[in-house]
Order: C-alpha cells, then structure tokens, then sequence
C-alpha cells in the first residue's frame, strides 16, 4: 500500500518536474532568437528532451488526459509569467486576462479529451488481492 | 509572418503528439525518430515565431491551437466522438486567442 502511495507521489513529483522543464523549454526557445544563440539553443534542446522524458515517465502512472491538462497548464502559466522576468516583455492585464482564458481552455480540453469507450473498472480484483495476500508487490511504474 | 511560422509549428507538434503516443515509452525507433525529428522541426518553426511574439503569449498559442488541432484530427480520422466539454474547450481557446489579438497583445 505504502509502495503505491509513494510511487504514485513520485509520479505527480515527475509530472511537476515536467511542467517545469517545459516553461525552461519555452523560455530558451524564445531566448535562442530563431535558433542563432548557441547557448540558448543548446539549453532548450536540453530542455525539450527532458520535458519529453519527464512527461512519458510520470504518464505511465497518472491519467493520460490529467498529467497533459497539469502539464500543458503549467508550461503556459509559467511561460507567461516568467517571460517577463528574464525578457524584455511586459504582461499587461488586457493580456493576462486573455492568456488566462487560453489556460483555462486549453486545461479544460485536455480534461475532456478523455478516452469514452473505456469505463474505469469498478474494482479491480487484484487490488483487493494484494491486500489481502501483503507481500505481493506492484512493480508501481516499471510496467 | 509570424502567424505563418506558428501554424508550421503547429502542424509539426500535432505530428509528435501522435508519434509519440506510437513511440511506446520510446522503444519504437521508427516513431521516436518521427517525435523527435518532428519535435525538432516544431521547435525551430516555434523559434522564429517568437522573435515577433512575446514569449508567454506566442507559446500559449502554440499549445492551445496544437491542442485543438490534435482533437479535431482525433473526431476526423481515429473515430472520437465531439462532445460538449471537448466543443466548449476549443471554443474557449479559439475565443482567447481572438481575444489576444484584437487587443493588441498579439
């Protein structure tokens, strides 16, 4: 139980972790000037192969259409707040207000693109069976 | 032109949300070299969007369109069915990113 419960927090850790790296994407994408700052380019290749592992490594656990929404959520949150910090850009509320509503959409669309034809199982005989027998362990994410 | 090189981009990262979800876990070669060619080609077409646009704006345009994008291809060619909650999704976006523009923001 306590096996399920800590690989499932690190799962959300990873999926976190994710989201960051896809802000850092999104700011050394923008701060590489169309690829012809080497630095820059160099850190958002970087960027975009861990984001990419991150990403794969925490969706084998969490819902599919859950880890996208938190990810895609935070990646554009960050992006625009952060954008002005280590750029000369300003966020005005005008701005704010509609970027805002493009989160929001695009958080809720993630959520609704959920796989229709696969009602979750109600209970799943195994679960009740290693609760029952203990030390069978859940190999958590390594499926 | 930034509009131009933000919808190649797009096209691009509809292409790797697809490869990837083939890739399995990026034990297919043949679709992780598709994900990460087309990741390569999004991003760059991205880069030169963002020399015009701000940051946190052009990115979130970038996603949200890539997001519509990857559900309405879902309706039309692998056979998911439009819902409401999808419908509204892709209204808001599309109303955000109007919004955006007629302010002046983008």
């Amino acid at each position: 139980m306590s096996h399920t419960d800590r690989s499932s927090a690190n799962s959300w850790l990873m999926l976190l972790l994710a989201g960051v790296f896809e802000v850092g994407y999104a700011l050394s994408v923008g701060g590489s000037h169309g690829f012809t700052r080497l630095s820059w380019s160099l850190v958002a290749v970087v960027f975009f192969l861990l984001t990419l592992w991150a990403l794969s490594v925490a969706l084998r656990t969490i819902d599919v259409s859950i880890g996208y929404a938190v990810w895609a959520g935070i990646g554009a949150a960050g992006a625009a707040l952060l954008g002005p910090v280590f750029f000369d850009e300003t966020l005005t509320a005008v701005q704010a207000l509609w970027l805002g509503v493009i989160i929001i959409g695009v958080v809720w669309l993630k959520l609704a693109d959920r796989p229709e034809n696969t009602p979750e199982p109600a209970t799943r005989p195994q679960d009740t069976e290693g609760l029952v027998s203990g030390p069978k362990e859940a190999h958590g994410a390594q499926r | 032109m930034q509009w131009l090189y933000l919808a190649i981009a797009d096209i691009f990262e509809i292409v790797v949300a697809i490869a990837a979800g083939k890739a399995e876990g990026f034990k297919n070669r043949k679709w992780t070299g598709i994900t990460l060619v087309s990741g390569a080609l999004g991003t760059y077409f991205l880069s030169r969007a963002l020399l015009t646009f701000d940051v946190g704006v052009g990115y979130a345009i970038w996603t949200s369109i890539a997001g519509v994008g990857i559900t309405v291809l879902g309706v039309l060619l692998f056979g998911q069915h439009l819902n409401w909650r999808k419908a509204l999704g892709i209204v808001v976006i599309i109303a955000g990113v109007v919004g955006l523009q007629l302010s002046g923001a983008a």
